[in-house]
């Protein structure tokens, strides 16, 4: 594994570190839009229901501070990365107003998880076969589209908030 | 039908010559078998025409206009009857050359639209009505090898610059992209850029705002100016540096510039002013450590130093 000062490029962890504010960034219009025009306004208030759609949540352990290693962290980053982007495709249909939101934040997602993959290949540290979505849950009404697009979002914040600590500490000079 | 011109092609280079032959059927000339077919370029009745019939009865008439230098003329077949000539059928001949390859093809990301928008220079005029496609692809490092093609960008009529709308881009990787024009005589391309979209960004300016003292704020020193200024929202979360500019208004006051100022300060004391001095600020940023465009100078501030 490389040590933790790692031997990426600087600019590839400035790009990451940009990617992540923008994708947090277009997160937090989703959540500022789900609140304001439909009161879903806090995540924990849906964490039953969360369970019963069984929303997986990616696993970071190689990113955390006590076991931060950079391979690992990153694959796990771009694994999580995919699965978001099935989860974002699940909640497809989330309302007219929402679907500009949405796909934005598709496509940010998936600009950052081709930039990880593709640096990730370009150091040998890519798997054979790249990461797939996995079972994806149903929102079967627009209620649970709107429900899962609060819990989604608010998971996603997490999620990259501790990726972004991590990569942070390998990006300083 | 009564006659019919036919052209071997529609366009030809600007002075070069063109061939035309008309037929004219029996019927339309039934009063007189051997009637005599004349041409007319624009409103000239042109000399130099072979006529001959043909086994089926009818006739037919071939020019040669050694050179065209107009780029557009009417080619006229007719036939005098009586006092008048007729004009039996008409043809259009465009003249003009290949289109220039286009040049200076640049590009810029517009955070406001999220697309990328190229322009470009179409060259010099060819008469002829020219069509301008940006082409593109994805790709990776320096664009040697191309990935996905990504649709063309056709620009509305006339116009010199296109945009690539968000969804056909991937932001921080690298796309081959160049300028093709095309019109009768030819195609050309534009030399190919290779660019990475975030790359090429280009920011809207920061706000500035005066700061009015107040138990948190002191009253700036003499010859000190205190200013407040946020980055452009959309922008928050690319890391920049910005600079600022500042000019006495006084006659002839030139600009000096102060920087770089990086996007987490955003409160600022200028100093080594005159005193009691009316001052003009601006201020522009960029994406700064990673690439990106000099923003153009926000609109100004005009705050005034303190007396000594």
């Amino acid at each position: 594994p490389l040590r933790p000062t790692s031997s990426l490029p600087q600019s590839f962890l400035l790009k990451c570190l940009e990617q992540m504010r923008k994708v947090q960034a277009d997160g937090t219009v989703l959540q500022e839009r789900l609140c304001a025009t439909h009161k879903l306004c806090h995540a924990e208030e849906l964490v039953l229901l969360g369970h019963a759609l069984g929303i997986p949540q990616p696993p970071l352990s190689s990113c955390s501070s006590q076991a931060l290693q950079l391979t690992g962290c990153l694959r796990q980053l771009h694994s999580g990365l995919v699965l978001y982007q099935g989860l974002l495709q699940a909640l497809a249909g989330i309302t007219p107003e929402l679907a500009p939101t949405l796909d934005m934040l598709q496509l940010d997602i998936s600009d950052f998880a081709l930039n990880i993959w593709q640096q990730m290949e370009e150091l040998g540290l890519a798997q054979a076969v790249p990461p797939s979505q996995g079972t994806m849950p149903t929102f079967t009404s627009a209620f649970e589209r709107r429900a899962g697009g609060v819990l989604v979002a608010s998971n996603l914040q997490s999620f990259l908030e501790l990726a972004y600590r991590a990569l942070r500490c390998f990006a300083k000079p | 039908e009564c006659g019919r011109i036919s052209l071997p092609t529609p366009t030809v280079h600007l002075g070069d010559p063109i061939t035309a032959s008309c037929i004219i059927s029996p019927n339309c000339s039934h009063l007189d078998p051997e009637s005599q077919i004349l041409w007319k370029l624009g409103t000239e009745l042109q000399p130099g025409k072979r006529q001959r019939r043909l086994a089926d009865g009818r006739q037919e008439s071939t020019i040669t206009v050694p050179r065209l230098d107009s780029p557009w003329v009417l080619l006229s077949c007719c036939l005098r009857w009586g006092n008048s000539l007729q004009i039996l059928d008409q043809a259009e001949v465009q003249a003009g050359y290949p289109p220039a390859a286009p040049h200076n093809l640049s590009c810029l990301m517009n955070l406001t639209t999220n697309s990328l928008i190229c322009q470009w220079e179409p060259g010099p005029n060819n008469h002829l009505p020219t069509n301008f496609t940006l082409k593109s692809f994805k790709s990776r490092g320096n664009c040697q090898t191309q990935e996905d093609a990504i649709p063309d960008c056709v620009p509305n009529d006339g116009q010199n610059h296109c945009s690539i709308p968000r969804r056909h881009l991937q932001l921080y990787q690298s796309m081959g992209i160049w300028v093709q024009a095309e019109n009768a005589l030819g195609t050309s391309k534009s030399p190919q850029l290779c660019l990475v979209p975030m790359d090429v960004v280009k920011l809207e300016p920061p706000t500035l705002w005066a700061l009015a003292p107040s138990p948190e704020v002191a009253a700036p020193q003499p010859g000190c100016l205190l200013f407040h200024w946020e980055p452009w929202k959309p922008s928050l979360y690319i890391e920049q540096k910005c600079e600022l500019r500042h000019q006495p208004q006084l006659a002839e006051a030139s600009w000096a510039l102060v920087g770089p100022l990086l996007s987490q300060t955003l409160q600022y004391e200028l100093c080594g002013l005159l005193p009691s001095t009316a001052y003009v600020l601006q201020m522009r940023c960029t994406r700064w450590p990673l690439p990106g465009q000099w923003s153009d100078w926000s609109p100004s501030l005009t705050l005034a130093t303190a007396q000594r």
